[in-house]
């Protein structure tokens, strides 16, 4: 099979090699940095005023020392983090001493993923539509009327237009709450009053992600589009009384989501990583506040955590779209 | 007599551009008039920048901002019928492209879509004029053409970039004429490709207006391509048709000290002594000397042709000419 070898092998082979740089980076940086981490956690403690032995010092230089997986040589601790790896095993975080960080990174991932991905679909597909319809048609008044209004709202610092949604709509007219991802208190289940519970909670973080992320999927796709109107088989297509609901949809949006569907990989690459200012502006529990604290309080173990799934997610995401693409762009096949 | 299929009266098409607040007019196309028959191929031969192209476009009724049809008419004459073609509202003018006249491009490169196979193309153009066909069929239709036209069946499974250059300009003479229009129009349709290739490819068109006996409109700068296929020819400068006549008499006989120079200008065999091109360049459109347009290059210019632009002065029945150097030959043998 041709496609496997020259295509499938090759890219599989990357795919591994890049997610083993990047995971040996995430290894090693943080032991380049000058603090020693395990004195820093006890200089912390002392600080705070409470007295310790020395002998007490030493055990606890010792647990901490294993916490962090610092025992024995650089090697000697390099292998012994792969092994945990593959066991999906990061250690504990300190922040939230003692929970094992796989259990932060499982409670908070549903939340950024299931915000993150939807928003992304509906405000790519519905960008590149509106787009590819608007730049095809770009001297209709309508056409000019949206591109005024993509524009004014584009702008817009996220923080400023997620802020003014959240005070209109969270404070003026309290129609959705205004933090959480869930009522408190309420129990997880597959019941429609936790499913609209969640569902109203996301609705405000949600409209702020997916108003300014049209506008964004939209210009760009107009730009592309306004380019191929001039293109010689759209305007063969044109001339040859191809009509054109075909002609928008077959030739011009085919060919003007080539390039988004590239953006649009990276950025699912990206969600794993959260997405922090929406999950600060609406406090909403997602991966994006996890690492934020994370940061803020030097958790080695969760930091290297989230970092190891984002290195896997954008490299595997940017794999699917790499084997998929073909679909899209047959000049891409493996020839 | 043989019955007209398309005529120009006094057409005249002008780019109306506006640059920085100065209007400037380019007179692409002016004052042409033409009379093609069905079933012939009549051949417009000229420079760059003479108003080929601008011409093919009134003809074939795409007149798009900046260009303007500011006079003149083109008529179509279908089923007997005249039709003035700016009287056609978009759908009736979307119908009679490819069924009553369609389009060879110079050069395929670029016109088929790249995402698509090329029986999807075939099926675009097909399904928008042909009602009630089910993508099965059309793909028999168009198979069955390819068949016909002695192209391999197979690229109907193919993209665009898999076929070579030559290929994919059969490909698209085929898809242009699939509906059998009455009118074909060629802008170049082998500028692009090598001389063994051009062969293959005009042989095909020339093929097919045989079979479908309908017109082709070609235009090329390529002499030698006129000599080959076309039955009548126009020759074309800065915007005007300058001579009109059956091939063997413009290149036997040419008129027009134009002609002369474009005919003189093509290699001969056996003969080597160096060609003469047409001494300077081809005025800009834009800024047109007055009278006769070509009088600052024509080496035998008189002071009229300085003045006016002279009338069309018919030699023989099928041979007209457009210059003052006839009218006094003529004048004299009087």
């Amino acid at each position: 099979m041709l496609f496997i070898r020259r295509y499938l092998i090759p890219r599989l082979i990357q795919y591994v090699l890049v997610i083993f740089v990047g995971i040996t980076a995430v290894f090693f940086i943080p032991r380049l940095l000058p603090t020693d981490p395990v004195a820093r956690t006890i200089a912390e403690l002392r600080s705070r005023g409470s007295y310790l032995d020395p002998a007490s010092i030493d055990a606890m230089v010792a647990d901490l020392t294993e916490m962090y997986g610092l025992e024995g040589s650089s090697f000697d601790q390099y292998i012994a983090f792969w092994q945990r790896l593959f066991r999906g095993d990061f250690g504990v975080s300190f922040f939230q001493f003692p929970t094992p960080v796989i259990q932060l990174i499982k409670a908070a991932l549903p939340w950024t993923l299931g915000l993150l991905l939807v928003t992304t679909a509906i405000a790519w597909t519905a960008g590149i539509l509106l787009g590819g319809v608007a730049g095809y048609f770009n001297r209709q008044g309508w056409s000019r009327a949206l591109d005024v209004l993509a524009m004014v709202v584009r702008p817009m610092p996220y923080y400023v237009f997620a802020f003014i949604l959240l005070l209109l709509f969270g404070y003026i007219f309290p129609l959705f709450p205004v933090a959480g991802g869930a009522s408190i208190g309420r129990q997880p289940s597959f019941s429609w009053p936790y499913i609209s519970d969640v569902l109203r909670h996301a609705f405000l973080p949600a409209m702020s992600l997916i108003i300014l992320g049209v506008t964004a999927w939209f210009q760009t796709m107009k730009l592309v589009v306004q380019n191929l109107n001039a293109a010689d088989f759209v305007q063969y297509a044109r001339f040859g009384g191809i009509k054109e609901r075909r002609i928008v949809s077959r030739y011009v949006i085919r060919n003007g989501m080539l390039p988004q569907i590239t953006a649009l990989a990276l950025l699912i690459g990206q969600i794993f990583s959260g997405a922090l200012i929406t999950e600060i502006v609406f406090t909403y529990p997602g991966l994006g506040t996890l690492l934020y604290n994370a940061i803020m309080t030097g958790d080695y173990n969760l930091i290297m955590g989230i970092t190891v799934f984002s290195i896997v997610a954008i490299t595997t995401a940017i794999l699917v779209i790499d084997l998929l693409y073909p679909l899209f762009d047959p000049r891409i096949r493996y020839n | 007599m043989d019955k007209i299929i398309l005529t120009t009266r006094q057409l005249k098409a002008f780019y109306l551009l506006d640059i920085h607040g100065r209007q400037k007019v380019v007179k692409a196309v002016n004052e042409v008039e033409l009379e093609i028959l069905e079933n012939e191929i009549y051949g417009i031969a000229g420079e760059s920048g003479c108003g080929k192209s601008t011409l093919l476009k009134t003809l074939a009724a795409v007149v798009e901002p900046p260009l303007r049809q500011l006079e003149g008419k083109v008529i179509y004459h279908i089923n007997g019928e005249e039709v003035d073609v700016s009287t056609l509202g978009d759908e009736e003018m979307r119908r009679l492209r490819w069924e009553f006249v369609s389009y060879v491009p110079q050069g395929s490169m670029n016109v088929l879509n790249p995402v698509v196979k090329l029986k999807d193309t075939y099926h675009d153009f097909i399904s928008s004029h042909v009602k009630g066909k089910s993508q099965e069929e059309t793909f028999r239709m168009a198979k069955a053409y390819i068949a016909e036209l002695g192209l391999p069946a197979e690229i109907m499974g193919a993209y665009p970039h898999q076929l070579s250059g030559g290929m994919r300009q059969r490909v698209t003479i085929a898809l242009a004429t699939l509906l059998r229009p009455k009118i074909i129009i060629a802008d170049e349709p082998t500028t692009a490709l090598d001389v063994i290739v051009q062969r293959g490819v005009m042989q095909l068109l020339k093929d097919i207006q045989q079979k479908l006996q309908n017109t082709i409109i070609l235009v090329t700068h390529d002499m030698g391509v006129h000599a080959n296929v076309a039955d009548r020819i126009g020759i074309m400068y800065a915007g005007k048709i300058v001579e009109e006549a059956p091939t063997e008499k413009i290149f036997s006989q040419p008129l027009h000290p134009y002609t002369q120079f474009l005919i003189n200008s093509l290699p001969k065999f056996g003969d080597k002594t160096p060609r003469q091109s047409v001494p300077g360049s081809p005025p800009s459109l834009a800024d047109l000397p007055t009278g006769c347009p070509f009088h600052p290059r024509c080496p035998q210019v008189l002071d009229i042709c300085k003045e006016q632009m002279p009338a069309y002065i018919a030699a023989a029945a099928d041979h007209k000419v457009a210059c003052w150097l006839v009218e006094e030959e003529n004048g004299q043998a009087a």
